[in-house]
């Protein structure tokens, strides 16, 4: 592998990126529609003293949405779009190799999708700034969304690699991010669901009068789902990686402060195999043996790391199998494929 | 030495399939040094195919390629060292310029910048498209493609050219400036491939033939009786400027030809005003001139009806009676 063909493939990539007029046109919509949000959400939450950190979540979940939105289409043909354009064969014929081709494609998509990133920084740090949101959160969201246009970039390259028409491949794309982003979501509900226990709950027996005999208990089982059998799905969202990376800070009240905390907070939550369960009348509702947000985070595997993990495994499973794919001299071609 | 670490294309026994279909079954040819060697076939013989293997992006599923010494399955950047491939259609980065195009080519061989411009320009002039360098690639008419196509092919100076239907798209001036260069190029003792349709222009570019059909090298078919065209001046008074008027109607040119040759007028031709007469071979051919000169009929053209190519072409097993190449 060279550096210096590696830039070529990518430079080729964007040159013609950016000499299209359409590029452009995308880039504008995009920041009006950050401008639009922004405003807006500085204005919903400036009912409260933290308004900007309730607006600078709003502000990062939807830059990474759009992010996702875009990515599969800008990367999801530049393989089999070269194909079916036969230009893949005048880059294969030189002395670039596949792996040249390959990271020189990944690397123009990951350059598209950053730059959308870097329209969206001011806007980033304004609400930071507005809402006095500390400098590492706005690092941390940074490095979160640059991770996750990496692994977009890479889904899209694959699938145009595996899928002989741009079409179909751009769709594949599609599916996979919808898969992270509403997939997860619906597998741990239902997984969750599907996996039941019994759990043991505890109450006070009552008497006649409907007071608490408060020296006995008395016991049944209920059925509860296992959501810590399969939080793994969860975290393989790509805004539960945002949120489970971003630094929470906690109110005095010890929760969490802002949207990024209270999704954390309910991901970590998930993983708690369930326990027997109290309902002690006699306490007056002191629940002393739930654990605190704060317990709950620090006794908790960070998520991000697992829900990157799977991400850049489905990744780089795709962008391995179109490596495969194109290799030359090529012994099986995708159906329907033509070389030049 | 053995023959396949020589110089030149050593093709042996190479055989591809794309599920069910065999496109090139078992061809073996060579193509030397120094010489321009024409790939003539009907359509869907498998030439693209076997110009895909040579150029190192197709596997075979079986047999044996050398392209200057190296296998192209085995070290297809070795190959791509010293190959040049000009695909039938060239796939142009749309937004990319002529000059650009090519000096992509080139930082892809290696060039750095400075001599990547440097080439750029060699190459663009010499196949005539420097005043056209800085428009988009996507905007030129098929023959600049294939001249850009050419440009790239030649960008890295490669001891081996594979080109396929160079020549389609070309005006006819561009037609002959191809011709001159891919003798020049031969001349300098490179192994020129070229596959085209177009057999009577092949003829005149070409040292030697290999004939593929359905996926098998054939051997090149016998030379046949041949039809030969003669252009007989009018009986008439000739023109001030000598030019060969059409005889007048009713007066066959069959006549005078047929009574030089002693044969029945019937048995001979007429096509468009010129006589076509069948002789066996060049010899009869020639012996058939000399008797209408001999006769004092005025020939003003005698050569044969059908390039030898599209007639080799022709006789071929079950080709096709176009000729001529249609997509």
């Amino acid at each position: 592998m060279s550096a210096s063909r590696v830039w070529t493939i990518a430079r080729l990539e964007l040159t013609q990126r950016l000499r299209s007029p359409g590029w452009y046109i995308l880039l504008g919509v995009f920041a009006l529609v950050l401008l639009i949000v922004t405003v807006l959400a500085l204005m919903a939450f400036s009912f409260t003293p933290t308004a900007g950190s309730g607006a600078y979540s709003v502000i990062v979940m939807l830059v990474l949405l759009l992010v996702m939105l875009i990515s599969p289409t800008l990367s999801g043909s530049s393989i089999n779009g070269d194909r079916e354009a036969a230009t893949l064969a005048s880059l294969q014929i030189t002395l670039a190799s596949t792996g040249d081709i390959m990271v020189g494609k990944l690397l123009a998509a990951i350059i598209t999708g950053s730059a959308f990133l870097l329209v969206a920084v001011p806007f980033l740090v304004v609400s930071m700034l507005v809402g006095s949101v500390r400098p590492d959160v706005l690092l941390v969201s940074l490095l979160v969304l640059a991770a996750e246009i990496v692994i977009v970039a890479a889904i899209g390259v694959g699938w145009s690699g595996l899928v002989a028409r741009p079409l179909f491949s751009v769709a594949n794309s599609y599916l996979v991010v919808a898969a992270l982003c509403l997939g997860t979501l619906l597998i741990f509900g239902l997984a969750g669901s599907v996996f039941r226990t019994d759990v043991e709950v505890r109450n006070r027996p009552w008497d006649a009068q409907g007071a608490p005999i408060c020296d006995s208990w008395e016991t049944h089982t209920v059925q509860q789902p296992r959501f810590d059998y399969v939080w793994g799905f969860l975290a393989a969202n790509p805004f539960v990686v945002l949120a489970d990376a971003t630094p929470t800070t906690l109110s005095s009240f010890g929760y969490p402060n802002d949207m990024f905390g209270s999704v954390k907070l309910s991901v970590r939550t998930a993983q708690l195999p369930p326990q027997v369960q109290d309902y002690d009348a006699c306490l007056q509702g002191e629940y002393t043996q739930q654990p605190s947000p704060k317990e709950i985070l620090a006794s908790t595997t960070p998520s991000w790391f697992v829900g990157l993990a799977i991400q850049i495994m489905i990744a780089g499973g795709l962008f391995a199998g179109a490596w495969a794919r194109t290799r030359t001299p090529a012994r099986r071609l995708p159906p329907g494929t033509r070389i030049a | 030495m053995d023959a396949l670490s020589e110089g030149g294309i050593h093709v042996a026994d190479l055989s591809r399939s794309f599920g069910a279909v065999q496109a090139v079954r078992g061809a073996s040819f060579a193509a030397a040094p120094g010489r321009v060697t024409g790939l003539v076939g009907p359509n869907g013989a498998g030439k693209t195919t076997l110009l895909l293997m040579l150029a190192s992006l197709l596997a075979p599923d079986r047999g044996s390629i050398r392209i200057g010494g190296v296998d192209p399955v085995t070290d297809p950047s070795g190959a791509r060292r010293v190959l040049g491939w000009m695909p039938d259609a060239l796939g142009a980065w749309p937004a990319l310029t002529v000059h650009e195009s090519v000096v992509t080519t080139a930082r892809l061989h290696d060039f750095d910048r400075g001599r990547a411009a440097t080439r750029a320009e060699e190459l663009l002039e010499l196949v005539g498209l420097r005043d056209l360098a800085a428009i988009p690639a996507k905007v030129l008419s098929r023959g600049q493609k294939q001249k850009l196509g050419l440009a790239r092919a030649l960008v890295h100076d490669p001891q081996v050219l594979l080109l396929d239907e160079p020549a389609s798209g070309l005006d006819p001036e561009a037609r002959v400036q191809l011709r001159v260069l891919l003798r020049r190029l031969a001349e300098q003792g490179r192994t020129v491939l070229i596959s085209s349709h177009v057999l009577s222009e092949l003829e005149e570019v070409v040292d030697d033939t290999v004939f593929l059909v359905a996926g098998t090298v054939v051997d090149a078919p016998a030379v046949q009786a041949r039809a030969w065209r003669i252009r007989i001046l009018s009986a008439g008074p000739v023109d001030e400027d000598g030019t060969a008027s059409p005889p007048p109607a009713g007066l066959d040119p069959r006549r005078s030809v047929a009574a030089a040759l002693g044969v029945a007028p019937e048995s001979l031709g007429i096509d468009r005003g010129d006589v076509l007469a069948v002789f066996t071979d060049e010899r009869d051919a020639a012996a058939g001139l000399a008797r209408l000169i001999g006769q004092g009929v005025a020939v003003s053209a005698f050569a044969p009806a059908q390039s030898e190519l599209e007639q080799a072409f022709l006789s071929l097993g079950d080709a096709p009676h176009d000729g001529g190449s249609i997509r």
